[in-house]
Parts: C-alpha cells; sequence; structure tokens
C-alpha cells in the first residue's frame, strides 16, 4: 500500500458536492403523535471539507447523520427532502447499495468508544473484518493495513496493540481504534459525532489533532458533530449551527464565528466563558428561557421567544426561509431580520455585580492523604499481596469565606476521592481537614454532627443522576430540611422549600413535578436548592455544569455566584474546563496523579511562569475565538496508573520540560513545592531562569 | 331430563362457521410464514417507504390474517352474547358456562372500559392497554380474578358445592343431567363431567381457583419481603455480609425442591415444629421491613413515628403471633381469644415452603439492582446529607427498583402458581380432598386414559392463568421500556 493510494481526489471532482442533503425532514412516531426531529435541512459537503454541525442537545444534529447512515430506527422516518451521496439518492437507495456504500463510503465514529468496539473481539479482528467483507481482500493484506492504520492514529506499539482486547486499552486508545475502524475502508465521507465527548481534555486535543491531520492525508471530507464551538473552529472549514430540528445559520468558519448573522449564534457565543477575555469586560449572557419541546415549537421562528431581537407580527408570522447573506459567499441565515441588526452593537449593559468580601479562612487541608489498598485475592484479604492506590498525596490548601476555589485536573487526578474525603464518605489516611478550628478528616459521616453536615454541601455532576427519580422535588427538598433539623413542623419546612425554590429561580409550582418532567438545568438547579437547604457555608461543586447544554451552563453558573455572594458560601468548584474556571474563580488548585502540582490565585495560573503540566491543560482547551492563537502543546502518551505511579515527579512522564532539568532529578525526586511569589507554588524542578522562559499559552492577537 | 352436548342447538349452524374461520385463519398464518421467508428481501422497508403498506403476496398474506383473525374475534364475540342471550341449553355446555361466568365478563367489561377510557393517566398500568400481549395476559389474569372474588365471597359462578358427591354420576361425561333435577336450568347438570367421586368438576375448578388466586399471590409478598429485606444490605454494603447472604441463597437453591417439599410435609417433621418454627422465622420479615421502612423516614421526628410505629407494629404483631400460634403445634402459646386466626396446618407448609424456595431468587434480583443503583448520584447526596443506611436502601434505592421487581412479581406468582400445582399433584400439603387444581390433576390423572376430562380441565385453568401471568409480564417489561 503506498501513500498516493491515500491522495486526495484530483481536482477535477471537486466541482461536486460529496454529500448533498436537500430541504431534509425527518420525524419520529411515538403512540401519542409524531415528533417532527429535523425540518427542512440542507446542507453540502464538498470532498475534502470539514463541515461542523453545532448545536445543543435536542436540537437534531445526531439525527441527521443517522438520516445520512439511513439509521433511524424502526419508528423514524424520512418525511421529506433528499439525501445525495456522490449524486446517488441515500433515500431510495437498496438495502444492498446501503451496505455497499455504510463503512466503506461512509464511515461513522461515535461518542462512546467502548460501546463500539466488541469486547470479545481482538482488535485486530475487528479492524481486518472492514477490509476483508468490503473489498474481499486477504487476511494477510489486511492485517497490514491494519498495522500501517493504527501507526496513523499514532497508538504506540501496534502490534501489541493489535492482539489486545478493548478493554485492556484506556479511553483515549480505544477511540483512536475507533477512528482506526473508520479509516481502514479509506471512506470518502467520515461522520464523527461528538467523538470526544468522553474524553479529557488533553487527551481530546490529542485526538482532535489527529483527525485533522488524517483528514488531510487521506482527503477525507468530515461532517462533525458536535455542541463546543470551540472544537469546531479547530477542526472544520464550514459550519453550520441549528437550533430545534432547523439549520438557523450556515456558512465558511470564519465568517459565522465573526460575522454572524442569526441571533441564536450571536447568544450561544455570549453564553459560553472564552479564556482570552475577562470577566467584568465580557460577562456571560444567558440565553432566556427554554428549548423548546419538538411538539411545541411555536409559529414562525423557532427562536422567536427567546430572541432579543423578537419582532410581533413579523417574526412570528409564517414559516422563515434560509437567507442568502450577500456580502459572503455560502452564508446563510434563517433570521427575517438579519439585513437590520446591527451586529456589531455590544450587549446590552448587564449590571455589575459586586464581588463578595472574601473573608477568614473556612476550611484547611494540611498533608492530606488518602490511600487505598486493594486486596490481591478479596476471597482470602487477610493474607496475600496488598497494593497501595494512593489517590491523594499530600494536599494541602486554605478554602476563604465566599471564595471560589478551583479544582482542576482530568479524570483519575484524585479530585473525586478528595471530595469523598471532604465529604466524610472516606476518612482520611492521614493529614488534617479543618473546618473552624475543628478536625473533621478523620470524621466519618455517621459521626458528624448535623451542623457539620448542613455546613459542608455537594453539587453533583450529572443532573440525569442526581435527583431520585421516584421523589417529587418538593418532597426531596423537605427530606434535607428534615434531616439538617429545620423547621418545628412540615408547613414551615414546605414554606422554606418554597423559599429555596425561590432562590434557584424556580417556580413554585415545580415542588410536585417529578424528577423526569424537568430539565437537565431545571434538575441541577434543585440539586443547588439541596444543597443550600440547610444553609451550607461549603459546597463543593463536583463539575455542575459540564453536562448541561451551553446556553443552561451560563444560566446555572450565574446562579451559583449569585448564591455565593447572597450567602458568603465557599465554592470548591472542581472541573476538567479551564474556560469557566477562569471565568468564575479566585483561585486555582492544579491537580495531577493525587498530587497538587501548582496552586496560586487565577491571573497566577493562566499566565507564565506555568507548571509544564498547566501549560498542556491551558493549551488542549477548545477556544471558540478565532482571534485567539494557542501554543500547541499535545501530551503523548497516557496517565500512569495511581497503582503504580512513577518514581520522581508525577509528570515526569508526559514532561516535555523533563530534558531541561540536569542530572536525572525529575525521575528520581519529588519536585519541592517553590513558591513562585505571592502565594503560587507550583511542584516542579525547573530554575527560576527556565521559568521566565515560558511563553503564553494563549494569545488574542491585536484587534 | 336430557344430556347436554357441547354447543347445543346453535352449534348446528355455528359450529362449521367456526371450523371455516379456524381453517381459513390457519392457512393464513402458514402462507404469512412463507412468504415472510421466500420474499424477505423485498419485506424489508428502509426510509420513507416505511408509510406504504407491501404489496405482493406477502402483503396479501398479511391481509389475510389480519381479517381472519378479526372474523375469529367477532366469532368468539358471537358466542359469547349467544350463550348469555339464549335460554338455559339452547347454546349447549359452552351456552351454560358463559351464563355462569356472566358475573365475571361484566367485571372484566367494567375493568376495561375503565382502563382504556382512562389509559393516559393511569402510568405504567394505563400503558399496558397499548400493548396487546399485556391486555390478553391481563384479561386472563383478571379472569381468574373475579371468578375466584365471586366464588370465594358470593358462592357465585359455581353451580355445585365442592364437595358434594352425587351417586350415579361418578365418571359421568360432561353435560350429564342431574338425577333428581326437574327445572331446566342452572345447577341440572354436571356441566364438565363428574370426577371418581362423583363430584362436580366445573365447580371444583371455580373453587380451585380461590385457593390458589390466594395464596399465590401472597406467598410470592412474603417471598419479596424476605428477598428485599436479605437482598437490600447484601447489595448495598457488599463485602463479607454479601459473601454470607449469597452463600445461604446459592446454598438453598442448591438443594432439590421437591425433595425438600417432602421433607417439610413429613409428619415427623411437622411433630418437630419445624415448620412452625419457619414460618416464626420467616413471617417475621414483613414486621421488620415495616419497622425500618416507617423508621428511616420518619427518625426525625419521633412525635411522628412514634405512634405510627406502635400502631403499626401492634396490628401487624398480632397478626404476626396468630399466624404461627396454632393449636397442635409445638407453637402454641397464645391465649385462644387474643388468636385471630387459625391457618389449617397444611396450607401453612405449603405457604412456608414456597416462600423458602422463591426467596432466595428474589433476593438475588435485588442484591443486583442494589449494587447498580447504590452508584447514582442521588444516593451519594443522600449520604452525603447523613442518611441512614435503611433510609437510603428503602427509600432512594428501593422505589427506583420498581421496574423490574414488578415484572418479576409477575412471573414468580406464576411459578407459584405450578408449584401449588406441583405440591397438589403430589399430595403434600393440602388435604386430599381439597378442590385446588393440582390435588384434582392428580385425582384425575388414574383415569386419564378412559376419562379425561376431570384432569383436563383444571390443567387448563392452570395453563391459563399461568400463561396469562407470563403474558402479562412481557407486556409490562416491554411497556415500561417505551416511552
Amino acid at each position: 500500500m503506498t501513500d498516493t493510494a491515500f491522495a486526495p481526489e484530483t481536482p477535477a471532482a471537486q466541482q461536486e458536492p460529496l454529500l448533498e442533503i436537500e430541504r431534509l425532514s425527518i420525524s419520529f412516531f411515538t403512540r401519542l403523535r409524531e415528533i417532527p426531529a429535523v425540518m427542512d435541512f440542507s446542507a453540502k459537503v464538498m470532498p475534502g471539507e470539514a463541515l461542523g454541525l453545532v448545536g445543543e442537545s435536542g436540537c437534531g444534529k445526531s439525527t441527521v447523520a443517522l438520516g445520512v447512515m439511513q439509521d433511524l430506527g424502526v419508528n423514524g422516518r424520512i418525511v421529506g427532502g433528499s439525501i445525495k451521496f456522490c449524486g446517488e439518492d441515500l433515500c431510495t437507495a437498496s438495502l444492498d447499495e446501503l451496505r455497499r456504500i455504510r463503512g466503506r463510503e461512509i464511515a461513522m465514529i461515535y461518542q462512546e468508544p467502548m460501546a463500539s468496539l466488541n469486547p470479545a473481539m481482538r482488535v485486530s479482528q475487528q479492524l481486518m473484518e472492514v477490509p476483508m467483507i468490503h473489498e474481499g481482500i486477504s487476511e494477510k493484506e489486511a492485517y497490514a493495513r491494519a498495522l500501517e492504520v493504527v501507526t496513523d492514529v499514532r497508538l504506540p506499539d501496534p502490534e501489541r496493540i493489535l492482539k489486545s482486547y478493548p478493554h485492556q486499552l484506556s479511553g483515549g486508545q480505544q477511540q483512536r481504534i475507533v477512528i482506526a475502524m473508520a479509516l481502514m475502508s479509506k471512506p470518502k465521507l467520515l461522520i464523527l459525532d461528538e467523538p470526544t465527548t468522553a474524553l479529557d481534555v488533553t487527551v481530546e486535543a490529542a485526538v482532535v489533532k489527529l483527525v485533522k491531520d488524517l483528514g488531510k492525508k487521506y482527503g477525507t471530507s468530515m461532517l462533525f458533530i458536535s455542541h463546543n464551538l470551540g472544537l469546531v473552529l479547530e477542526t472544520c472549514d464550514r459550519i453550520c449551527v441549528m437550533y430545534s430540528g432547523e439549520a438557523v445559520e450556515r456558512g465558511d468558519i470564519g465568517d459565522v464565528f465573526d460575522k454572524m448573522q442569526h441571533p441564536y449564534t450571536q447568544a450561544l457565543f455570549r453564553s459560553i466563558p472564552l479564556p482570552g477575555a475577562d470577566k467584568n469586560a465580557r460577562p456571560l449572557i444567558a440565553i432566556p428561557g427554554n428549548f423548546p419541546l419538538p411538539h411545541e415549537r411555536p409559529p414562525g421562528c423557532n427562536f422567536g421567544p427567546r430572541c432579543d431581537y423578537f419582532v410581533e407580527g413579523r417574526c412570528d408570522a409564517q414559516d422563515i426561509p434560509m437567507y442568502q447573506v450577500d456580502e459572503h459567499e455560502r452564508h446563510e441565515t434563517r433570521c427575517i431580520r438579519y439585513e437590520e441588526i446591527d451586529w456589531a452593537a455590544p450587549p446590552e449593559a448587564v449590571v455589575k455585580k459586586e464581588k463578595g468580601q472574601i473573608g477568614d479562612v473556612v476550611l484547611r487541608m494540611e498533608n492530606l492523604k488518602k490511600y487505598y489498598e486493594v486486596a490481591a485475592s478479596s476471597l482470602f484479604g487477610r493474607g496475600g499481596e496488598t497494593k497501595v492506590v494512593k489517590a491523594n498525596e499530600n494536599i494541602s490548601f486554605e478554602a476563604h469565606e465566599s471564595e471560589t476555589l478551583a479544582i482542576v485536573g482530568e479524570s483519575g487526578c484524585g479530585k473525586s476521592t478528595f471530595a469523598k474525603v471532604l465529604m466524610g464518605l472516606e476518612v482520611a489516611t492521614d493529614g488534617h481537614i479543618i473546618l473552624d478550628n475543628r478536625e473533621i478528616g478523620d470524621t466519618p459521616i455517621e459521626k458528624r454532627d448535623t451542623r457539620t453536615i448542613a455546613d459542608v454541601q455537594m453539587v453533583f455532576q450529572n443532573p440525569f443522576d442526581t435527583l431520585n427519580p421516584s421523589m417529587s422535588v418538593g418532597r426531596q427538598i423537605i427530606r434535607a430540611l428534615e434531616i439538617f433539623g429545620y423547621g418545628k413542623n412540615d408547613g414551615e419546612r414546605r414554606e422554606r422549600m418554597l423559599t429555596l425554590l425561590d432562590l434557584v429561580k424556580l417556580p413554585r409550582a415545580f415542588a410536585e413535578r417529578m424528577p423526569r418532567q424537568l430539565s437537565g438545568g431545571q434538575k441541577q438547579r434543585v440539586g443547588i436548592a439541596r444543597a443550600f437547604a440547610g444553609d451550607a457555608r461549603i459546597v463543593v461543586a463536583d463539575e455542575p455544569v459540564s453536562a448541561l447544554d451551553v446556553s443552561v451552563q451560563a444560566a446555572v453558573t450565574d446562579l451559583l455566584m449569585d448564591i455565593q455572594r447572597e450567602q458568603k458560601t465557599t465554592l470548591l468548584f472542581i472541573s476538567h474546563d479551564l474556560s469557566i474556571v477562569r471565568y468564575l474563580s479566585d483561585r486555582i488548585v492544579v491537580m495531577y496523579l493525587g498530587h497538587i502540582v501548582e496552586t496560586g490565585t487565577t491571573e497566577q495560573i493562566f499566565a507564565p511562569p506555568y507548571h509544564p503540566y498547566t501549560e498542556a491543560l491551558l493549551s488542549a482547551v477548545p477556544i471558540a475565538d478565532t482571534r485567539v492563537q494557542k501554543k500547541e502543546i499535545v501530551l503523548e502518551g497516557e496517565i500512569p496508573s495511581a497503582m503504580n505511579p512513577p518514581p520522581g515527579c508525577p509528570f515526569q512522564t508526559r514532561c516535555r520540560w523533563k530534558s531541561q532539568v540536569p542530572g536525572n532529578k525529575c525521575e528520581t525526586e519529588l519536585p519541592p513545592y517553590r513558591d513562585l511569589g505571592d502565594g503560587h507554588r507550583s511542584l516542579c524542578w525547573l530554575d527560576d531562569a527556565q521559568l521566565a522562559s515560558m511563553e503564553p499559552v494563549i494569545k488574542v492577537a491585536a484587534e | 331430563m336430557e344430556a347436554l352436548t357441547w354447543a347445543g342447538p346453535t352449534g348446528t349452524f355455528l359450529g362449521p362457521i367456526g371450523l371455516i374461520l379456524v381453517i381459513a385463519f390457519a392457512v393464513a398464518v402458514v402462507a404469512m410464514l412463507v412468504l415472510s421467508v421466500v420474499a424477505a428481501p423485498e419485506a424489508v422497508r428502509t426510509g420513507r417507504d416505511l408509510a406504504a403498506r407491501p404489496s405482493g403476496a406477502f402483503g396479501l398474506s398479511e391481509a389475510a390474517v389480519r381479517w381472519t383473525g378479526l372474523a375469529l374475534l367477532g366469532y368468539v364475540v358471537v358466542w359469547l352474547i349467544a350463550g348469555i342471550v339464549l335460554p338455559y341449553g339452547q347454546a349447549g355446555i359452552i351456552g351454560a358456562v358463559i351464563k355462569r361466568f356472566l358475573p365475571v365478563w361484566i367485571a372484566l367489561a367494567l375493568t376495561f372500559g375503565l382502563s382504556l377510557a382512562f389509559k393516559r393517566r393511569l402510568g405504567l398500568y394505563g400503558k399496558l392497554f397499548d400493548s396487546t400481549i399485556g391486555m390478553i395476559g391481563f384479561g386472563l389474569v383478571m379472569f381468574w380474578v373475579f371468578t375466584a372474588a365471586f366464588a370465594g365471597l358470593f358462592d357465585w359462578v359455581a353451580t355445585h358445592q365442592p364437595l358434594t358427591a352425587v351417586s350415579g354420576l361418578k365418571n359421568e361425561v360432561p353435560g350429564v343431567p342431574m338425577p333428581q333435577a326437574e327445572v331446566v336450568g342452572p345447577g341440572a347438570h354436571y356441566l364438565f363431567g363428574g370426577d371418581n367421586l362423583a363430584r362436580d368438576v366445573f365447580s371444583r375448578m371455580v373453587y380451585g381457583s380461590v385457593i390458589v388466586i390466594v395464596i399465590a399471590p401472597f406467598a410470592t409478598i412474603f417471598a419479596f419481603m424476605v428477598g428485599i429485606t436479605l437482598g437490600l444490605p447484601a447489595g448495598y454494603y457488599g463485602g463479607r455480609l454479601d459473601m454470607f447472604l449469597s452463600f445461604l441463597a446459592n446454598l438453598i437453591l442448591a438443594f432439590p425442591v421437591i425433595l425438600l417439599f417432602y421433607l417439610l410435609v413429613t409428619p415427623e417433621m411437622v411433630q418437630t415444629g419445624l415448620p412452625s418454627y419457619m414460618a416464626m422465622a420467616l413471617f417475621i420479615f414483613p414486621l421488620i421491613f415495616a419497622a425500618v421502612f416507617i423508621n428511616s423516614r420518619w427518625h426525625t421526628q419521633p412525635k411522628v413515628r412514634t405512634p405510627i410505629l406502635i400502631v403499626v407494629l401492634a396490628v401487624l404483631g398480632i397478626v404476626y403471633l396468630s399466624a404461627i400460634s396454632q393449636r397442635g403445634t409445638p407453637l402454641n402459646f397464645l391465649p385462644g381469644w387474643l388468636d385471630l386466626f387459625n391457618i389449617p396446618g397444611g396450607i401453612l407448609v405449603v405457604f412456608v415452603s414456597v416462600v423458602f424456595v422463591n426467596s432466595p431468587t428474589v433476593f438475588r434480583i435485588v442484591r443486583g439492582l442494589a449494587m447498580d443503583i447504590k452508584t447514582r448520584d442521588y444516593v451519594a447526596a443522600a449520604q452525603t446529607r447523613g442518611e441512614g443506611p435503611w433510609y437510603i436502601m428503602l427509600w432512594e434505592i428501593l422505589p427506583n427498583a420498581r421496574g423490574p421487581l414488578i415484572v418479576d412479581f409477575c412471573l414468580r406468582v406464576g411459578y407459584t402458581t405450578i408449584l401449588l400445582g406441583t405440591l397438589g399433584f403430589f399430595g403434600l400439603g393440602l388435604p386430599p380432598e381439597s378442590p385446588d387444581w393440582g390435588s384434582t390433576i392428580n385425582l384425575g390423572r388414574r383415569l386419564l386414559s378412559i376419562y379425561p376430562h376431570p384432569a383436563i380441565v383444571p390443567a387448563v385453568a392452570l395453563l391459563s392463568l399461568v400463561l396469562g401471568l407470563n403474558l402479562l409480564a412481557d407486556g409490562l417489561r416491554e411497556e415500561s421500556l417505551k416511552d
């Protein structure tokens, strides 16, 4: 197999669009009614082009992908329009034709890598199957090609990887295998449905870079589905923004990002935090209202009820068609007023909120350690070897009243263990947790008094899991009040529950609702109300908004900040999303493999000198701003297992600065916490001169 | 008086029509099955063609099945109406039986009418009426439930007493007239014939349903109480407790069930009081369950909790003590005035053994569900606000495990029904003259080759009830997965 085989197609073929979707409408039929999922959707993908499909969950972007694959399930149906692939209409194609096209001409990569691989088959078998079925080539050839593709997706030791089973690989490696599988038959079109959502940021950055490079190398066209505007900016040439089943804006990346012509696109950009900008100069603006349910869409413009530019009698008078924007080529918008709106106008001034005064130290961690013993055999646990997992090593920091302290790190860095110890679900192995001069580190939750429990509460990550599905919202909050000993009787507690609903800006009628009747953002608000039921003073928020849609994220984040200002709460904000951390936190703790590698104020963390890990983390964050330029730092390798950590510095296996340190101190000795001034501390051997030579990762180009 | 034929005078013209319909339906079904294999590639439709009906031979056969099926349903309805409307005897045995079940038909019609009218407001129960399978299953189950209720409470439906023997009717065929009857009307015939002790097979079948319908669900409920009370902590805590309880469950499951029954009901065993002690141990679980349930919910408000707890425990306690204290067994301590009721020894043994063998399976299901649900965030939320383990198990985990448990409950009532039949068949536990289906089948078995009807009638009854329960479970599972 030579490289010429993978070369991009000849220019002559570029005249014809590879994929042409015209006025596509897809509906799902339930026992109650027809639910239109996609309406009047058109898109074109040219050969070698990458089209990004952006929108919030439920907007129909995945349905479009499934429609292209003709895989809509038993109750889904294409009710109008056409999908042409290489000039052939897929809607009328027979099963045999579809079988030929799927996997060979069009390949799809799904969100959950583990679910896309067959756990009972070796990686090599799964990869070789693709060309053997589609092209009928021999086993030997197929193996050669599998080896080549696995090398292409930059997996170390390809032969060993081919021999392994999916569960022996990490999430990032699995996703690379899925990508390799998609590339095995050299497809013309690659559909990626949120391919990196389940991965950590640094892994995500590596996978995205890989996809981009491979797209160029193989000349594959891409349909990239994502809710993350930053990712789309990094990977795609063109973008299509969807809202409630319709494409609302379509155009080149540059045009849409900088000269958007639709209010929804504008609102979307205003609701996401950008790490390049200051939170006072560019406050988040949440989109008011809720996403309409598919069967309750408003007449006329779907975005009308939530739009700042809504004009009654015009926007809701008739269905809005796509308008061609004159100044730009191939830029269309579904807004009837796009010519009248002044797109450059700054957002209406928001009331600037007074920052709460940071008070005394409320919580102090001193050399906190948490080790788990993993028995070699559970049946005869007492004997035999035990391994120690060092989940937390020497965690020390302070948190002040009405301060937001962000704890940043990827999965496996020990941030959840730390939260468990703080909450009392686990007992610290060593060290102290001091809450108001009281030691609570060695007190399990059963032994804590009600006040302590009510003081330290938690907001959970997954909104669909945070509420008991079989208990009404009001009941769940009242239960928390009962446990915290609030009020003398049910009446008082009920009254308090209603004020808590007011606090999180939910209508009081929600008290009677069941959790399944609420949207993700609303559930998360109930979770926040429950955490504040006992006037909590320290709230641990474990990625509270990462599972929410961007427009809702802004609202929930603002709500947390409002409550914090009012109640002087200390917020421990656990997250991997540096954009949002920059937006709301006062101080940041960066964790890696159980260690704190860097702590400091937000400004200190986001400006050089960095800890090498922080530097890589910053570089990995996708930023939805065309003016921002990032230094590209891709971390090689995997996070080492906490069961078998590397000696010396925990980050030494992936550090790009390691060669700068004389001797092999990084590999043998744990670095000290160096004070870089003003409480900025870093766990690194680099000396001052080397630290001073670091350049900022994120640069905002001058306007 | 004349004997009744199966279909009576009505049958002379309804009979052939039925035969033709059945044959037509069978032919259509076979044709559809064959054609679906032959014409497979064209039968698969994708995209927008899904809406269009398939054409060609396969489509034709599909339509034929639909129409002949509907015709058959209509035919059954005609028979039902004919049976009810025509005077006694005009529609033969079938008509007379249909007429006897008149209260059951009315109750069924009311249940279905109301449920269908309000199905959108009835949650999972309402959704059941979207599934044909579920509706059939529910119909079969409710048929027997209503029959048992009317026969047990009002002595309706049955034509004779289950134990009355009428001389001369020994092993007589269905439709045989009573020797002394003068008026032609209900009770003038043994509708399904007589058994080898000259008792009415039809009435025994009807009264047999009472025993099954009472014991099977109750025994299953008890098995669930035991399984839940042990399975929740095993799944929630895990570790050594789980290991110990799972081992115990496996031990019981590994023991041959029938042998266990034989052991339990032998007079020597009953003399030692083993079944009574087992009843003592097993029946305490509902008490523990209720006490923990109430305490975990209201322990923060002692003023509310204590009265509720006292009342519930007092009532349950009396019931419990009455249930385990029996005259003639080693456990006989309650004075007569306090002993509310006595469960006949045989039934107690049956009850105990059914609970004993069913609870380990329930234990394992609950344990697995608890292990899954305990990883949810709402359980973590309950832990971080300092809830006790039993509150988390009973109020956070159990309600969210209800879906699979309800389905399993339906299936398990079915197993229990079969188990009861098996016990009766082996003559274990229940008295030999009992009209329960298992004992009746056993009695009829001896002369099966000459007089099949005494055994076939209860066997078909048992079959239809268990089939109904299984279909109901299928329907519930199917509908609970949809949204």
